[in-house]
């Protein structure tokens, strides 16, 4: 950590240039708000296709706890899965780097599991776990964790066996190898799958709540799909997207701090 | 098998010994057909102002959902009670060995209608054939079917397909006759073409009654614990009594846990619900009364339909004692 | 190496044998009722007596999944491939593409099944749509690629962006293609099921809506072993297809 502070460029000039960066975002957004609403009213679109920005916020503002509340849920929900999954993808991939037979009775179980609609099982989840928060955080896990040991193990399989050799004849223990060099060393493509993860674990999330719960933007979605209350969909896709971004763009900031010699492209 | 008997046995024993330890009230849940919404205000209600907890019973609502199954969470013993699907759920789940038992029903007449445009060529159930009727494949199609079977026309002369999420291709035309319940959808496509426009069938018109939304318990929580049984009917008795007498406070409950609901719809949905509760047996016999004739008549249908395999003991699927045990002052309205 | 790739397959063959025997034994052991796990081999009975059905129903969804993959593919790699011939419309679009992906693609399913109903169409609009996000993004980074050096190098031969499109650019980008195109073949049967269990006519996402609903759970499994060989068939289908066109990377 110490050493990644060290190597990030001086301060002033960053923190000048990303004030910049959120200017430029912030009238970027501002700029797709009034296209929206200028269209809509332009072209008289129908409600039932795309209702006017306005009416999404007001919309949200009318019940601001709910969506707010949704937020937390499925924000929770989201980080549990996607931490959990993310955990046990990275410890799967070196389980699967030390012992080879493990890898090839494995990993196509995997594949496959990789290929049953979620939703399918989403009864079962309920049945198992109950109607609690883990439940939703199973089917964000279960989303979460493959993609990230495709992309652990391609990492640690990619050191150079010359590095390995060397440390291993300083007298460097499998687990100093492991933790200084492997994870290090895997981490740039680890987090390109971390990133994909980040939205996956929220559409399991998301999916997840079509099971039966109270709270939640899942739950928003489908009750304003069922009273076709087209305002209220696009209110809650609004908030997910927030979350959307929000979460990824902190995936995003936490690889370029840990990764700032070599983030992919 | 030795061990399950085992887990059964401490299992027993631990509800057995429960409530004599203490008085600390029994964890339960009840497990809805459908999102939170005025169709079930009286449990909310009931869970609010604390009936539930006079009872000794700490109750959890867990809403229901697209692909859920109240029938197989009780029967698994992932939620205690359950407002089932309705007298056609329970039939199929005790056909297919789910040891559940309805202890109420909701809705004692058929809450859907099968509804049309006034102007539009079906005037008559004859005027079904070879017109597109859209309906639930989930036992609203065997209601269709039978009243079609009354009037002599043959399954396939319809144009039947499955229904689902939307009212908008019945009010853009693209459907004849559209499935609906007087709470929700009819709501929706009266807002929208207005009432005199509409033409509806109703099945008790053909001699067809399909009681629906079902309370159900496990068998094992039947025999085990009669006492939290009684109490869960007498505080959700207790809670609907309160939601009819008091609307708007029961709307302010619902839309106090789903405030993006839509007020008016939700008032429109309490005063359906409420004809549709109070109707049949429930006049004279109170609230959640189950009529044998009624349920007789809807699995019978359901035997023709095939979509049970072998008649059903309907005196061990429908179990009135718990809500006869009542006083009758704690049932009726 | 063909040796270990032998010995690799058998390990993989036993690998699915135990879970299939844990499986049986699990649910034939403590006789787990059929709405808690039914045993596998009930499951593989199902699916053989329900073949006819689960045949239909596969069809349907494939239909669906095929008519999505390939209307996404086109899409995203078209956006992608216009975008490198109008460099300046990149910021506009790249930003407008990644607002509309950072909701999760299911998220749009209700807005889209109103808007089209829960026909054919919604399907494979929802499958588009998850595709083209993948393929776009996959085919403009494929596109990047190119080493500069090289189309100063075409240039200087008078190659023309149209020539530069087709010798450099799309080759060099084909791999990043090829494994979009193959990473969205499971996607696009996945969402074609999610999509028919909230609306459909017909499908193997309709079938396992309705056997939840009858209370028919070895149904519910056999639909999902049918969804689960067929994501496979079309994984592998694409795989091979992109070792084929591939020859020069594996030698």
């Amino acid at each position: 950590m110490s050493a990644a502070l060290a190597a990030s460029p001086p301060a002033a000039p960053r923190a000048a240039g990303l004030a910049r960066r959120i200017g430029l975002r912030v009238a970027a957004l501002l700029a797709v708000a009034l296209a929206w609403e200028g269209l809509v009213i332009l072209f008289g679109i129908r409600p039932f296709y795309l209702p006017r920005l306005s009416a999404v916020l007001a919309a949200i503002l009318a019940t601001p706890g709910a969506y707010a509340a949704g937020f937390l849920r499925t924000l929770t929900e989201t980080l549990i899965g996607f931490v959990t999954g993310g955990a046990f993808g990275v410890a799967v991939a070196v389980a699967f780097l030390r012992c080879r037979t493990l890898r090839e009775m494995v990993f196509p179980l995997f594949v496959v599991s990789q290929t049953i609609p979620v939703i399918a099982f989403g009864a079962l989840v309920v049945l198992w776990f109950g109607n609690t928060l883990m439940a939703k955080a199973v089917i964000a896990f279960y989303l979460t964790f493959f993609p990230v040991t495709v992309n652990a193990l391609i990492g640690l399989e990619s050191v150079d066996p010359r590095q390995i050799a060397l440390m291993r004849s300083f007298g460097a223990s499998p687990r100093q190898i492991l933790t200084r060099l492997q994870l290090p060393s895997a981490l740039p493509q680890t987090f390109v799958a971390l990133r994909l993860a980040a939205s996956l674990s929220l559409v399991g999330a998301i999916v997840g709540e079509w099971f039966g719960d109270t709270t939640g933007l899942g739950v928003l979605l489908l009750q304003a799909m069922y009273n076709e209350n087209v305002v209220a969909i696009w209110a809650a896709l609004l908030v997910s997207a927030l979350l959307g971004t929000g979460f990824y763009a902190a995936v995003a900031f936490l690889e370029r701090r840990l990764v700032f010699w070599g983030a992919e492209q | 098998m030795l061990k399950r008997r085992h887990l059964l046995a401490a299992l027993a024993a631990v509800m057995l010994a429960g409530p004599a330890a203490a008085a600390e009230p029994v964890k339960a849940s009840l497990r809805l057909k459908w999102l939170p919404q005025a169709q079930f205000a009286g449990f909310y209600v009931a869970a609010q102002k604390g009936y539930y907890k006079a009872e000794g019973i700490d109750l959890t609502i867990n809403p229901g959902g697209p692909n859920l199954l109240a029938e197989n969470l009780v029967a698994t013993g992932a939620d205690t009670f359950g407002l089932s699907g309705g007298s056609d759920s329970v039939l199929a789940a005790r056909d297919k060995g789910l040891p559940v038992v309805c202890i109420g029903v909701s809705h004692q007449v058929t809450p859907f209608v099968f509804v049309t445009r006034k102007d539009g060529a079906v005037k008559t159930l004859q005027d079904f054939k070879g017109r597109t009727v859209t309906t639930w494949f989930t036992g609203a199609n065997h209601v269709l079917n039978a009243i079609l079977a009354k009037e002599g026309i043959q399954p396939g002369e319809v144009k039947i397909q499955p229904q689902q999420v939307s009212v908008t291709p019945f009010v853009d035309g693209a459907v004849d006759v559209a499935t609906a319940t007087y709470y929700n959808e009819l709501y929706a496509i009266q807002s929208r073409m207005g009432k005199e426009t509409l033409r509806t069938f109703v099945a008790e018109d053909y001699g067809v009654t399909f009681p629906r939304d079902t309370l159900i318990v496990s068998e094992t929580t039947l025999k085990d614990k009669p006492e939290l049984v009684k109490g869960f009917l007498r505080a959700s008795i207790r809670g609907w009594r309160d939601a009819f007498a008091d609307p708007k406070a029961a709307v302010d409950t619902v839309m106090a846990i789903a405030p993006t609901l839509d007020r008016a719809h939700q008032e429109f949905m309490l005063a359906e619900v409420k004809r549709l509760m109070t109707a049949g047996a429930a006049k004279e016999k109170g609230l959640f009364a189950i009529d044998p004739a009624a349920i007789a008549k809807a699995h019978d249908l359901l035997l023709q339909a095939k979509v049970i395999g072998k008649p059903v003991d309907l005196t061990s699927a429908f179990e009135s004692r718990p809500l006869d045990a009542l006083s009758s002052a704690d049932r009726q309205l | 190496m063909t040796a270990h790739k032998s010995l690799a397959v058998q390990r993989g063959i036993l690998g699915a044998l135990l879970l299939i025997g844990l499986w049986e034994g699990v649910a034939r052991g403590f006789a787990l009722p059929a709405y808690v796990l039914p045993a596998m081999s009930d499951v593989l009975l199902g699916v053989w007596s329900k073949r006819a059905m689960l045949a239909e129903a596969a069809a349907y969804t494939l239909t669906e999944a095929l008519l999505g993959y390939g209307l996404g593919a086109l899409v995203g790699i078209g956006l992608a491939v216009a975008l490198t011939l109008v460099p300046r419309a990149r910021g506009v679009v790249v930003t407008a593409v990644t607002a509309v992906n950072s909701v999760p693609v299911v998220a749009y399913s209700p807005l889209i099944l109103l808007w089209c109903g829960i026909g054919l169409a919604s399907k494979v609009v929802m499958v588009a749509l998850a595709v083209s996000f993948t393929l776009f993004l996959s085919t403009l980074a494929g596109l990047d690629r190119v080493d500069r050096r090289s189309i100063d190098l075409m240039r200087s031969f008078g190659a023309g962006r149209l020539a530069l499109l087709w010798r450099l650019r799309l080759p060099t980008a084909l791999p990043l293609i090829l494994a979009g195109l193959r990473v969205s073949t499971v996607r696009s049967i996945i969402v074609a099921i999610v999509t028919e269990m909230l609306g459909a006519y017909g499908g193997l996402g309709w079938v396992i809506y309705q056997a939840v609903l009858q209370i028919d759970f070895v149904q519910v499994w056999s639909a999902i072993v049918v969804a689960s060989a067929a994501s496979l068939l079309f994984f592998g289908l694409v795989g091979l297809a992109e070792r084929r066109l591939l020859f020069w990377k594996a030698s």
